[in-house]
């Protein structure tokens, strides 16, 4: 399959999703049921990459593209990915002129209000997927706190809770002894 | 930048500063899309005060109606209210590129690096403090709109958001429609 035809194929997936994974029956249906492009498991496992990489779960097109053609493919799916974020650009223009507008205060507020609550409710999955004992408790609590209360930086902030969780586990596992 | 007359705003960055923020958190905070904005929105409107609330929310509103990611819409949007076009192309590069050649990295090697306990154990760490990331986003997004006149209106919006994701399983575009709709005809915070 040619460049141009695997990304008009993955742009097909990312202009009609909304959110992370919403592209994905699209993608299954069109790589995995009709062009035999990549199977299941390679599907699956690109999920998986993209849950545990940094950045966006929608990532994991780049794996599909990747599993599809190659470093190729993994170049189109990344045109894929940027190309409908550019759409933004008009609709910032057309809002943007009527942004102090009373109703469209509203609206954008109430958008942004209905968004914190959409990723609240998406927090609960992922707390059950990675709370699991007390340290993942006191990680995620401390991050809180750390990010509302203070100026540290954010990234500084997961690089400390991937080294206590690496310390914590090298001191239970007796390869390092605390002093 | 201010595009409602709210709170003053710093200069505009220039081109590499705005580099520098969107290619560190972008391409290395854990946890998602969401959590990703939210590590921006501290940034950028409470850190560094390139934003102030109304751009960002105009930004974040936007993004998330426009199709694909979100969160690339969002730097899009961002670095075109911060520098115009050049700002625009500019976060969405550097925000996309190096994530992306990292996911094509671990996609060449994950038979090799998925077996490996240690890096597991790091990403577990990264992993639970994305859920402190998402938390504090929740708070810092919803913050603002709890002044005394204003909470109530946001109260309602935001648990009706709750539950029909979770309990009604509906998709996020329906629920933001419904949310846009409470907030156009709830008239309470015109006086705000």
């Amino acid at each position: 399959m040619s460049f141009f035809a695997l990304y008009l194929l993955l742009l097909k997936a990312t202009l009609s999703s909304f959110s992370g994974l919403a592209a994905l029956p699209i993608l299954r249906d069109d790589l995995v049921v009709q062009r035999h492009l990549l199977t299941d498991r390679q599907l699956n496992t690109a999920l998986a990459i993209g849950r545990v990489t940094p950045g966006p779960k929608g990532l994991y097109i780049i794996s599909v593209g990747y599993y599809a053609a190659g470093f190729r493919g993994a170049s189109a799916a990344w045109l894929a990915l940027v190309s409908p974020a550019l759409l933004v650009i008009p609709l910032l223009e057309f809002a943007g002129r009527k942004a102090n507008d009373a109703r469209v205060k509203r609206v954008l507020q109430a958008v942004v209000l209905g968004s914190a609550g959409i990723s609240l409710s998406a927090t609960l999955p992922l707390g059950a997927d990675a709370l699991h004992n007390a340290l993942s408790y006191g990680l995620a609590g401390g991050s809180m706190l750390l990010l509302v209360f203070t100026e540290v930086e954010t990234i500084a902030v997961i690089a400390a809770a991937t080294a206590v969780n690496l310390i914590v586990s090298l001191v239970a596992s007796g390869l390092v002894r605390p002093a | 930048m201010s595009i409602t007359g709210q709170a003053a705003t710093k200069p505009a960055p220039g081109l590499t500063q705005l580099a520098g923020v969107f290619f560190r958190i972008g391409n290395f905070t854990f946890g998602g899309g969401a959590a990703t904005t939210a590590a921006l929105q501290r940034e950028l409107v409470h850190k560094r005060r390139w934003l102030d609330e109304g751009a960002f929310a105009l930004s974040y509103a936007l993004a998330r109606v426009t199709p694909g990611t979100n969160l690339l819409a969002f730097c899009t949007a961002a670095g075109w209210l911060l520098q115009g076009w050049r700002g625009a192309l500019l976060t969405l590069l550097v925000a996309s590129i190096p994530a992306c050649a990292l996911v094509w990295l671990v996609t060449a090697g994950f038979d090799t690096w998925s077996s490996n306990r240690w890096v597991q154990t790091g990403i577990e760490g990264a992993l639970a403090s994305s859920v402190g990331i998402l938390l504090a986003s929740f708070w810092l997004l919803v913050r603002p709109y709890l002044t005394a006149r204003k909470w109530k209106r946001s109260a309602v919006i935001v648990s009706a958001s709750i539950g029909l994701s979770l309990y009604f399983d509906l998709a996020p575009i329906p629920v933001l429609a419904i949310a846009a709709v409470m907030g156009l005809l709830w008239k309470e915070t015109e006086h705000l």
